[in-house]
C-alpha cells in the first residue's frame, strides 16, 4: 500500500473508508493508517532519490579585475542604504578605473537599477560580463541586455533616451543620423528631449538638421534648436545674428575716444523670430530684451574682427547707461555659450565696467568657462570681492565640481569665519547660510581637503558641518580604496 | 591582544534593521570620548543631541549592555555603535588596564547579582522528585490526548483541514503545553499552515500526523526503547537536559565550519538554531539559543567562519544538538573551504541519521562541486539533483556565475535550503 493510498484514506476519513494497511489486532482503523504513514513517510526520506537537471551555462570570464575587498565591503554598506546617494559615484569611478562590482553583490546591484533607471547607464561597465550573463538569467534585470537597435525603434522613452546618450558620446554623428531617421514620426516632447543630446560634442555638423529645425511645429523644439545653433558662431546662423547685432551696436570714435554707440531693435521680425528670439519675455522693455538676445546669441567675434581689437578694449568702451547691463550680458550669455575664456575673463576684469554692470549669477556663470585650475583662481578672486556671503553663495552655486585648490581654500576659510563669528542678531541667517554652503560642498568640495575640513568642523560637531565632514570623509575613502 | 568580534557579529546583536542603521550612524568616532576596552568590557561616551553625554558599556562576557540614553530599544544604538567602533579596531576604544569608576561599579553590580541568582533558577526546582514525577504523569496524559487528537483527525477525515481555522491546531498545542508537552507543541501550532500551502498539502499534514503518533507510540512504549533512542524520543516531547550534565559528558574538539544561522519566532520567543560541520571529524552539529522578542541572541558563532571549539552534545540516538564546551580562537579564515561532499553521500548520511531518529527532519550539509540549474537545483559531478529550497537564488547565481560551487545549508523534505557558499573566487558567502 503506498503513501498515496493512504493519503486518500485518511483525506476520506477512517470512519467512512477502511484503510488498506494491517496492523496489531484490536489497534483502531486510525491509528492502523497513522503507524503505516510514519513507516511510508520516514522510508521515503530515507529513500530520497536525486533527480537530473542541466546545469546553465557558465558565465564568461572576465576580461578586467574585481575591485579590492575593502571597496568591495564598502560597496555593500552603499546598497544596503548606508548614504545610498553615493552610489552613482561609485559606480562612475570604479569604471573610470575599468574595475568591477564583486559578483555576490550584482543582484542587488542589478535591483537597484531596475527601480532606479538614473542608475541604469552606470551599472553596464561595472557589472562586467557576470553582471551581462546574471540579468539573462533574470527577466526582472532584462534592461541591462536589450539589444541597442531595438531599443531605439521600441524602447520606452528612458531607455531611447540613454542609448542616444551613450551613442552621441562615442559617435557624435551616428547619433544625428539615428535622430534623423526617425524624427518625423516622434511626439514634440520626444523630439525635445532628444534634440538636447545633441549639445554634447555639438558641432557645425549638426547645423542642416538644427536648422531645419527651427521651423518646427513645437515651439520648444523650436527654441532649443535655436539655443544650440547659438552655440555654433560659424554657421549660418551666426552670420545672420551677427548681421542684426551690427546694425544695433556700432563702433563711433567722437571726441573722448571709442565709444559704443546703441540702438535697440524696433521690432522683432518674422527671421528674429525663427531665430530663437522670444517675441515678449521677462520684465523691462520689450526692445532691450530683444537687444540682449540680438548679442547673446551673435558670435563674438562681432565685435573684435572689424576694426581690429580686443575683448579688454570692447568690454571698455563706455556706452548708453539705459543699455549697458543688456549689452554685457548679452556678450557674458555669449560667452558661456560658445566657451569663450577670453571674453569670459575680459568680463570678469577686475574693477572693468562689466563687473558694475553684470548680475552676479552671471558671474558665477561666467567662471564655468575656464578650465578647473584658472576657475578655482578667479572664483577665489571673485568670491573675496564680493561683499556678503548671500552674493557668495549665488555665485558658488554656479561653480561645478571639484572645488580644488584656491577655490577649495576659500570655500573652508568662509566655512570657517561663519561658524566662528556668529553676527550678532543674526544668527539665524548665518545657520541657512552655513547649512548652504555645506549642502553644495558635499557635492562638490574636492576631497583632498578632507582633513582640514574636518580640522576647522573640530569641536563644533553640529550637524551641516559633521555631516559635511562625513561625506567628504567617506568620499575621500572610497576614491582610495578604488584607486 | 583582545580579539575582537567581527562587524556582522555587532550587527547580529541589534533587535532590528533599523537598530543596525542607527548604530551605524552612531559609529563615528568624533561622537566618542572616554572611551575604552578590556578583556571582558568595552566602555565609551558618546555626545547625544545638544548638551547630553550617554555613558555605553558592554560586557563582552555575555554580552550585556549598559547606557543612560533614554531609548527603549534594547540594546540601545550607542551600546551598538561603541561596539562596530571597537569591532573596527579604531583608535576610539583603546586597551587599557583601568576601566572608569561608572563602568567598575556596573560590572561589580553584574558580578553580585549573577552569585545571588542560581540559587531560585527553574532548574533548581525541577531537581525535586516529586515535581519531576508529577511533570511524567503529565506529560503521559498529554501524549495520551495528542494521539487520540491524532486518530481523530484521520478517523473524521483530513479534507475538513482545508477551511478548517487556526483554532483547531492552536487549541490542541494549548492542551499540549498545558501537559507540559512542551516540544510538540510549538510543531502543533506550526501545522495549521501547511493546508494552506496549495497543491499536496494533504500528503505533507498526513506526514506529519503520522511522525506526531509515531512519537507518541514510542513515548509510550519508551521503557522497551534502546536507552539512546529513549533519550532522543524524550528530547523530542519536551524533557530537557540540564546544561551541566550535558557538559559533563565527553566532548569532542573540532575547527568548526559554522554553515549559517536560522532565526524564528513564535509564542513570544526567539529561537536561533546554529548548524556547525566540523572539518577534521565531519561531525554535524546544532546549536540553540533562545530570546524574548526584541533581545540579541547569542551571535558568537558568526555564519561562514571557523571556530576552534570543544563541543559536548546532548544524548540521543543521533548527536546533533550541542553546546559550546570551550573555544579558543572565533573566526578563522574565511577563505578556507569548508569540508564538503557529494549528494550521494548526503542522502546515505541522512537516511543513517534517521535510521537513528526518524523525526529528524532537518541536516546540516556541504555539498562540495555542484552547479546551479534552473528551477532551482544543485547539481554535483556525478549529475545527481537536488531541489534548493530559496526564494532568493541570485547571490548564489551570481557568485557562482554558473560554474562549480560549495554549497553549505539545512536539508529538508522540501529540499536544501542555502545558508552559506564557498567559491575560489570570493571564499566565503553568507546568504
Amino acid at each position: 500500500v503506498s503513501l498515496a493510498e493512504e493519503v486518500a484514506t485518511a483525506l476520506v476519513g477512517t470512519q467512512r473508508r477502511a484503510p488498506a494497511a494491517v496492523g496489531p489486532a484490536g489497534e483502531e482503523p486510525a491509528a492502523r493508517l497513522l503507524g503505516h504513514a510514519a513507516m511510508l513517510t520516514v522510508a521515503a526520506r530515507a529513500g530520497w532519490s536525486p533527480g537530473t537537471a542541466e546545469p546553465i551555462a557558465p558565465a564568461p570570464q572576465e576580461a578586467s579585475q574585481v575591485v579590492g575587498a575593502r571597496a568591495g565591503r564598502r560597496l555593500a554598506e552603499i546598497l544596503r542604504g548606508e548614504r545610498i546617494r553615493m552610489l552613482p559615484e561609485w559606480l562612475v569611478a570604479a569604471d573610470r578605473r575599468g574595475r568591477l562590482v564583486p559578483p555576490p553583490l550584482l543582484p542587488e546591484l542589478l535591483e537597484r537599477g531596475r527601480s532606479d533607471r538614473s542608475l541604469r547607464p552606470l551599472i553596464a561597465g561595472p557589472a562586467g560580463r557576470r553582471g551581462m550573463w546574471l540579468a539573462m538569467q533574470n527577466p526582472d534585470w532584462a534592461y541591462l541586455v536589450i539589444d541597442a537597435a531595438d531599443v531605439w525603434e521600441t524602447g520606452p522613452r528612458s531607455a531611447r533616451l540613454t542609448h542616444l546618450q551613450r551613442l552621441r558620446s562615442t559617435h557624435p554623428g551616428a547619433a544625428g543620423e539615428t535622430l534623423a531617421a526617425t524624427w518625423q514620426t516622434e511626439t514634440a516632447q520626444d523630439r525635445a528631449a532628444f534634440l538636447g543630446v545633441l549639445e554634447d560634442g555639438l558641432s557645425l555638423a549638426d547645423e542642416p538638421f538644427l536648422d531645419a529645425a527651427l521651423d518646427d511645429r513645437a515651439k520648444d523644439v523650436r527654441q532649443l534648436a535655436a539655443d544650440l545653433l547659438a552655440r555654433l558662431p560659424s554657421s549660418a546662423y551666426g552670420r545672420r545674428m551677427a548681421e542684426r547685432a551690427r546694425a544695433c551696436v556700432r563702433l563711433l570714435t567722437c571726441g573722448g575716444g571709442p565709444a559704443l554707440f546703441v540702438e535697440p531693435p524696433a521690432a522683432c521680425d518674422a527671421g528674429m523670430r525663427r531665430d530663437g528670439i522670444p517675441p515678449s519675455q521677462g520684465v523691462g522693455s520689450l526692445r532691450a530684451s530683444w537687444l540682449r538676445e540680438l548679442i547673446a546669441r551673435a558670435p563674438l567675434t562681432t565685435w573684435t574682427e572689424e576694426p581690429r581689437t580686443t575683448p579688454e578694449q570692447v568690454a571698455g568702451y563706455p556706452l548708453d547707461d539705459d543699455y549697458a547691463a543688456g549689452v554685457h550680458t548679452g556678450w557674458a550669455r555669449a560667452a558661456v555659450r560658445q566657451g569663450d575664456v577670453a571674453w569670459a575673463r575680459a568680463l570678469l576684469d577686475h574693477g572693468g565696467l562689466s563687473r558694475r554692470v553684470l548680475p552676479v549669477e552671471m558671474c558665477g556663470d561666467l567662471l564655468s568657462v575656464f578650465p578647473e585650475r584658472d576657475r578655482a583662481r578667479r572664483a577665489a578672486a571673485l568670491l573675496g570681492d564680493l561683499p556678503d556671503d548671500q552674493d557668495r553663495l549665488t555665485v558658488l552655486a554656479r561653480i561645478p565640481a571639484p572645488w580644488s585648490h584656491e577655490l577649495g581654500e576659500t570655500v573652508l576659510a568662509l566655512l570657517a569665519s561663519a561658524i566662528r563669528e556668529p553676527a550678532p542678531g543674526a544668527t539665524g541667517q548665518r545657520r541657512w547660510i552655513v547649512s548652504q554652503l555645506c549642502r553644495l560642498a558635499a557635492d562638490r568640495l574636492s576631497t583632498d581637503v578632507v582633513a582640514r575640513l574636518e580640522a576647522v568642523a573640530g569641536d563644533d560637531a553640529s550637524w551641516p558641518l559633521a555631516e559635511l565632514a562625513a561625506t567628504l570623509r567617506f568620499r575621500h575613502e572610497m576614491l582610495e580604496e578604488l584607486s | 591582544v583582545i580579539e575582537r568580534w567581527h562587524r556582522e557579529q555587532v550587527l547580529a546583536l541589534a533587535p532590528d534593521p533599523a537598530s543596525q542603521k542607527a548604530a551605524a550612524s552612531v559609529a563615528k568616532a568624533a561622537k566618542w570620548s572616554g572611551g575604552g576596552c578590556d578583556e571582558r568590557a568595552v566602555w565609551g561616551e558618546c555626545a547625544g543631541s545638544g548638551r547630553s553625554r550617554y555613558q555605553a558599556c558592554v560586557d563582552l562576557s555575555e554580552p550585556a549592555f549598559r547606557c543612560t540614553c533614554p531609548s527603549r530599544k534594547f540594546p540601545c544604538k550607542h551600546a551598538l555603535g561603541l561596539l562596530i567602533l571597537w569591532s573596527d579596531g579604531g583608535q576610539v576604544a583603546p586597551e587599557s588596564t583601568e576601566a572608569p569608576d561608572w563602568v567598575q561599579e556596573w560590572l561589580t553590580r553584574r558580578d553580585t547579582r549573577a552569585r545571588a541568582e542560581p540559587a531560585k533558577g527553574p532548574a533548581a526546582g525541577s531537581r525535586d522528585p516529586k515535581t519531576a514525577a508529577r511533570r511524567e504523569d503529565r506529560v503521559a496524559s498529554g501524549i495520551a490526548e495528542l494521539d487520540r487528537w491524532l486518530c481523530d483527525q484521520v478517523g473524521q477525515g483530513l479534507a475538513q483541514a482545508e477551511h478548517a481555522p487556526y483554532q483547531l491546531w492552536d487549541e490542541a498545542a494549548r492542551r499540549l503545553v498545558d501537559a507540559q508537552v512542551t516540544g510538540v507543541a510549538s510543531r502543533m501550532k506550526g501545522l495549521a499552515a501547511i493546508p494552506r500551502q496549495g497543491a499536496g498539502w494533504p500528503r505533507r499534514l498526513l506526514e506529519e500526523y503520522a511522525l506526531l503518533h509515531l512519537l507518541a507510540r514510542a513515548y509510550q512504549r519508551l521503557a522497551e526503547l534502546p536507552v539512546p533512542l529513549r533519550e532522543t524520543v524524550r528530547a523530542r516531547v519536551g524533557f530537557s537536559v540540564r546544561q551541566e550534565e550535558v557538559l559533563a559528558g565527553p566532548g569532542i574538539e573540532d575547527h568548526w565550519y559554522v554553515l549559517g544561522a536560522i532565526d524564528e519566532e513564535g509564542d513570544g520567543l526567539r529561537t536561533r538554531r546554529v548548524w556547525l560541520r566540523g572539518q577534521k571529524t565531519g561531525r554535524p552539529a546544532l546549536v540553540l539559543s533562545f530570546g524574548a522578542p526584541g533581545r540579541p541572541l547569542d551571535a558568537s558563532l558568526v555564519p561562514g567562519t571557523f571556530v576552534l571549539a570543544e563541543l559536548a552534545y546532548y544524548p540521543g540516538a543521533q548527536a546533533l544538538r550541542a553546546i559550546v564546551a570551550s573555544r579558543s580562537t572565533s573566526g578563522g579564515s574565511t577563505h578556507e573551504r569548508p569540508a564538503h561532499c557529494t549528494v550521494a553521500e548526503m542522502l546515505g548520511e541522512y537516511a543513517t541519521a534517521l535510521a537513528a531518529d526518524p523525526w529528524l527532519d532537518r541536516w546540516p550539509v556541504v555539498l562540495g562541486d555542484v552547479r546551479l540549474a534552473r528551477g532551482w537545483y544543485l547539481v554535483d559531478q556525478a549529475g545527481d539533483a537536488v531541489p534548493l529550497d530559496t526564494d532568493s537564488p541570485w547571490r548564489l547565481v551570481a557568485a557562482s556565475g554558473g560554474r562549480p560551487l560549495t554549497v553549505a545549508g539545512e536539508w529538508t523534505p522540501a529540499g536544501l535550503r542555502p545558508l552559506s557558499a564557498w567559491t575560489d573566487e570570493n571564499g566565503v558567502i553568507v546568504l
